[in-house]
């Protein structure tokens, strides 16, 4: 694990956070027979990079991302994090962020950050500070002691946010995170992921349905096709840094955000 | 698949019921062998007498659940519906609900004596407020936006009542209706057991006194059955009415 | 009026009513025994009140251990591992309507009619609710929280220890709180059935001879038992459960009672 002042520090170490994924094929098997979810994808996703995945629903999306999380088992295929494969969950690694908060509503916001930490046995003082200084990150320094329910949605959501950061892992994969929010939660937290990005450099793959949003947020947006998810576009986001709301306005924006839409629109009915 | 594990459940407490006391590792004057018990079981089915018992048993069981089921569903639907009685009578209702009603039965001997009536009342007594909380919970599960939804279609209020307020409440009312039975088919048998001439809690409290064993364990046997039968029965009429819960 | 005033007032006429119907002589003591009576006998009685409670609540302390142990841990097992809880969970459920009381003249054909056929029987009454509801509280934990500790590379005796059984905590609470209950009912209806000593017994013994305010002062006796369990419980739940939002959901009457 960094300490906490490598968290600003600008120049990571170059691999640590590349995530390469070739040949991943998976089936789900059902009453009915297979369900072929993924076919063949492929996908290089460069350290400290910001992806975004779109893709009809029930694509395989989530699925993939259970597999780069190593949740779950590919039928077949390769799926490499800073060169080494990854078969089971490995928090140094990666940190995952789920469309529900799933904070355990027994822990105090502080806790439920420090969590990974104590399932690691560190020490209480390191867990209780590093907790703290996640919590400052996501702007929930003062609700450490709430429990979740005494929390809104998003502010659970960014309490997620802060338990997938706390062990500073390289990579953060993020399922569809503000679904569950209203909208102008969901911009103001888009805006938020990019500044604690900013300040932290991770790689990022992030799943969303918003077309807006991935365009708002993304390096590069890989669109997915309806099952058997294959990945059908690369399209770099030439927009500049740091993104604005007026950004979204452009022409530019308004031609990205259509180059994702004329592809997923035809499957999904 | 599962069907077979429990059968297979079921043949296995059997045979160890039955190979326990054959092969000696216990007292079979204690525990009769299942088959022993079987042909008791046989032969007193055979005697009237039981049989009257068994009728009487049922009986009770049936009055007291005819009386508390109206009168519990009625006052539950009250307390369901008033906001103002329920904000006074729900916490008595569930205090009353939550204590232990075994304890009164000597209050019911002293008052009505051991006929069939006392039973009956005892009967009431035990399960009146689980049909009661059922039935109050059952209309606070209806939920407004489907009244709402169905008032905007112009559905009338018999229509509301029928078509909306009925199917929604049928799976919890139904539920408090099972345990009813079930709860009433032992207090009645407590009350049996206690205190009585006849009835099957009678029957088995004296066996048990005089150590019949083999025609307590043919009793216990009977009555566990039919106690399953009727809980299944019930079930089953819950999953037909209450399908679309998933 | 408030609600809370009339519920007051309601509590109230009934004790007025406790006292005043048999004092008039509307209601006959031997049906009623007027409260202060109630009362007094307990007052002047309770050295024997004392001792037949001493009695029983032993019993009941023993048996508890037995069914709660018994049924966490069977309930532990059925409810966590699919396998048997697919198969016997179902099974459980059917038994749960079997009247128990039935099993008593079993247990004192076997143990006799001193101690221990009451802690038997009143451990087997106290057993299914316990493990019922542990099953229940084991298998209705979120499994998105299961997942989620996985994916921080939780062990499996990490997620048992700092994901279910956290978890299970409320559920499991409350069928002790039934479980409990019942035993005291189970201990105090063995008393009462067939029996030498114990409050139930005194109850029985009381009520062959007509004397009801004696009757009467067990049964209270009895009922402030229960509800002091009841009470000290539901204290236990909301300190062990200050996470959740207000109790969980009343999981309908279906959370049984003690009969
Ligand atoms: N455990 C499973 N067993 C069988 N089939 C599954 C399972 N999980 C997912 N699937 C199937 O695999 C396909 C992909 O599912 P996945 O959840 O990955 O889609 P998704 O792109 O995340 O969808 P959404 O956008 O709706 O979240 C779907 O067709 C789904 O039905
Ligand atoms: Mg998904």
């Amino acid at each position: 694990m960094q300490p906490l002042a490598e968290l600003n520090r600008d120049a990571a170490p170059a691999p640590r956070g590349m995530i390469e994924v070739s040949g991943l094929n998976h089936a789900y098997a059902t009453r009915q027979g297979p369900v072929q979810a993924l076919e063949n994808v492929a996908l290089t996703v460069g350290q400290g990079r910001f992806t975004v995945i779109v893709g009809p629903s029930g694509c395989g999306k989530s699925s993939l991302l259970m597999m780069l999380a190593g949740l779950r088992a590919a039928s077949a295929g390769q799926i490499l994090c800073a060169g080494r494969p990854i078969t089971a969950p490995d928090p140094d690694r990666v940190g995952v962020v789920f469309q529900e908060a799933n904070l355990f509503p027994w822990l105090t916001a502080l806790d439920n950050v420090a969590f990974p930490l104590t399932l690691r046995r560190a020490p209480k003082a390191e867990r209780q500070a590093r907790a703290r200084a996640m919590l400052e990150l996501v702007g929930l320094g003062d609700a450490a002691t709430r429990y979740p329910h005494e929390l809104s949605g998003g502010m659970k959501q960014r309490v997620s946010i802060a338990r997938g950061l706390v062990q500073d892992p390289p990579v953060l994969l993020l399922d569809e995170p503000f679904a569950a929010l209203d909208e102008q939660t969901r911009m103001a937290m888009g805006e938020e992921l990019l500044r604690i990005w900013a300040a932290t450099r991770k790689t990022v793959v992030f799943v969303t349905h918003s077309l807006t949003e991935a365009v708002y947020l993304a390096d590069e947006v890989l669109v997915m096709s309806a099952r058997p998810g294959r990945i059908i576009d690369r399209m770099p986001v030439p927009l500049p840094r740091p993104r604005s709301y007026e950004m979204m306005a452009s022409a530019e924006f308004g031609r990205l955000r259509d180059r994702i839409w004329q592809q997923i629109k035809a499957p999904a009915r | 698949m599962l069907v077979l594990g429990r059968l297979a459940l079921l043949a296995g407490f059997c045979a160890l019921w039955e190979a326990l006391p054959r092969v000696g590792l216990a007292d079979p004057e204690l525990l009769p062998p299942f088959s022993t018990v079987l042909a008791t079981l046989g032969e007193l089915l055979a005697r009237p007498a039981l049989l009257a018992d068994l009728g009487t048993t049922t009986l009770e069981l049936l009055v007291a659940v005819a009386l508390a089921l109206p009168l519990g569903t009625l006052l539950g639907l009250a307390l369901g519906e008033n906001e103002r009685l329920a904000r006074i009578f729900d916490p008595l209702v569930f205090f009353l609900f939550s204590i232990p009603k075994s304890i009164f039965l000597p209050l019911f001997i002293l008052t009505m004596g051991i006929g069939f009536w006392q039973k009956v009342a005892f009967g009431v007594f035990s399960t009146l407020f689980i049909v009661l909380m059922s039935a109050a919970a059952a209309v606070r599960s209806v939920r407004p936006d489907h009244v709402f939804t169905a008032r905007a279609f112009g559905a009338s209020r018999a229509q509301i009542a029928w078509r909306v307020y009925l199917p929604s409440m049928l799976p919890i009312l139904l539920e408090g209706f099972r345990l009813a039975v079930i709860f009433g088919f032992t207090a009645v048998l407590l009350a049996e057991m206690y205190a009585s001439r006849t009835g099957m809690g009678h029957q088995i409290a004296s066996w048990g006194e005089n150590f019949m064993l083999q025609r307590l364990f043919a009793g216990v046997l009977l009555l566990s059955v039919v106690a399953i039968a009727m809980n299944e029965a019930i079930r089953g009429i819950e999953a037909r009415c209450s399908h679309w819960r998933s | 009026m408030s609600p809370g005033r009339i519920r007051a007032l309601i509590i109230l006429a009934v004790l007025v009513l406790w006292e005043a119907l048999p004092r008039s002589g509307l209601v006959p003591v031997l049906f009623l025994p007027p409260l202060s009576l109630t009362l007094a006998v307990l007052a002047a009685d309770w050295p024997t009140f004392a001792a037949a409670l001493g009695v029983t609540l032993s019993e009941v302390a023993v048996a508890l251990v037995f069914a709660v142990g018994g049924g966490l841990l069977t309930g532990a097992l059925v409810g966590g591992l699919a396998g048997p809880r697919r198969l016997l969970l179902p099974v459980f459920s059917s038994l749960y309507a079997v009247p128990l009381v039935v099993l008593y003249p079993v247990m004192t054909a076997w143990f006799g009619i001193g101690a221990e056929s009451k802690i038997a029987f009143a451990s087997v009454y106290g057993f299914f609710p316990t493990m019922l509801a542990t099953a229940a509280g084991i298998r209705t934990i979120d499994p998105q929280l299961l997942l989620t500790a996985r994916s921080m590379g939780a062990t499996p005796a990490q997620r048992l220890l700092l994901v279910i059984l956290p978890a299970a905590i409320p559920t499991v609470l409350s069928g002790l709180r039934l479980g409990g209950a019942l035993v005291i009912v189970g201990v105090v209806v063995a008393e009462m059935l067939i029996a030498s000593a114990g409050i139930g017994y005194l109850v029985t013994f009381a009520r062959t001879v007509l004397d009801s305010p004696r009757v009467f002062a067990g049964v209270l006796l009895v009922l402030l038992i229960a509800i002091g369990f009841d009470l000290a419980m539901r204290w236990v739940e909301r300190r062990c459960a200050l996470w959740s939002t207000a109790g969980r959901p009343q999981s309908a009457p279906a959370a049984a009672v003690p009969t």
